[in-house]
């Protein structure tokens, strides 16, 4: 019986996508220490749960809703402090590392007296199977996770819309380091 | 005679066996018992009333609760997509200013 659970266990395992391996975003202390926390956790049945309540009347409100349905999870870690050097921002490396090599940096943004910010894209093919977004600003640290496809002309469409911004994909070096 | 003879046979005395009286008083008991009038109409339709006010309030209340969730996670998303919105704006920003330097 032991045998049957284990072998079913590994095929449950083996069977999750891999873009549905979502990132360990805990950081213990950080939020005892900020001003202001943001956390949100909405897995792919609170997505679907979400969706609904998306109007239907507007090609952005579908197109938001279809993007959505389409997720397997959305996650975002964001603190505020008070004082600048109240975090590690060795954070940022610590969430990268845990990044498979299907994850490629889009964009890579280096500031000393502004913001950090690490865009990062798994690839699978041409495909967008995931996005973390890693910002680290002198007074805040904040990291998103979209788990599942992104499509990134789809975004686009939704310029204006909920304050989501137009992303475009150029072939050049987005990178400034 | 031979007819009263055989009628005086089957009619006459007999002890009953042991146990009969008792057996018998227990039987009515449980008969009594069952036949238990059922309650009125009026009752009985006071109670399914109750019912179907109980079932309905559980489910509207039910349904409340996850019209709340639901929006509470439509909130959320948008949050969120406002979040990783800004942040992407502003590194679109940064590389549009080496851009603009070239």
């Amino acid at each position: 019986m032991r045998k049957y659970l284990i072998a079913f266990a590994l095929a449950v395992t083996m069977a999750t996508p891999a873009f549905a391996q979502h990132l360990n975003l805990d950081f213990p202390g950080l939020a005892e220490r900020a001003e202001e926390v943001v956390d949100i956790t909405l897995d792919a049945d609170m997505l679907r749960m979400a969706a609904r309540f998306f109007g239907n009347k507007t090609a952005d409100d579908r197109a938001l809703r279809d993007m959505i349905n389409g997720l397997e999870g959305i996650y975002v870690r964001s603190f505020t402090f008070t004082k600048e050097g109240e975090y590690d921002r060795g954070l940022a490396d610590r969430v990268r590392t845990q990044l498979g090599s299907t994850w490629k940096p889009l964009v890579t943004v280096k500031s000393k007296s502004k913001e950090n910010v690490n865009i990062l894209a798994d690839m699978r093919g041409d495909k967008i199977m995931g996005l973390v977004i890693i910002s680290a600003e002198p007074r805040e640290f904040t990291v998103v996770s979209i788990v599942g496809p992104v499509d990134i002309e789809r975004l686009s469409a939704l310029e204006g819309q909920f304050g989501i911004p137009r992303v475009t994909t150029g072939g050049k070096d987005n990178d400034r380091d | 005679m031979s007819l009263d003879h055989d009628l005086k046979n089957a009619l006459r005395r007999q002890a009953p066996p042991a146990g009969f009286a008792d057996r018998v008083l227990a039987h009515i008991e449980r008969e009594e018992a069952r036949k238990t009038p059922l309650r009125p109409f009026w009752w009985r339709a006071a109670a399914a009333s109750v019912l179907l006010v109980l079932l309905g309030g559980g489910y509207a209340a039910h349904e409340i609760a996850q019209q709340r969730e639901g929006e509470r996670a439509r909130a959320q998303v948008l949050q969120a997509l406002q979040i990783a919105g800004e942040k992407v704006r502003y590194a679109q920003q940064e590389v549009r200013e080496i851009g603009s330097h070239d």
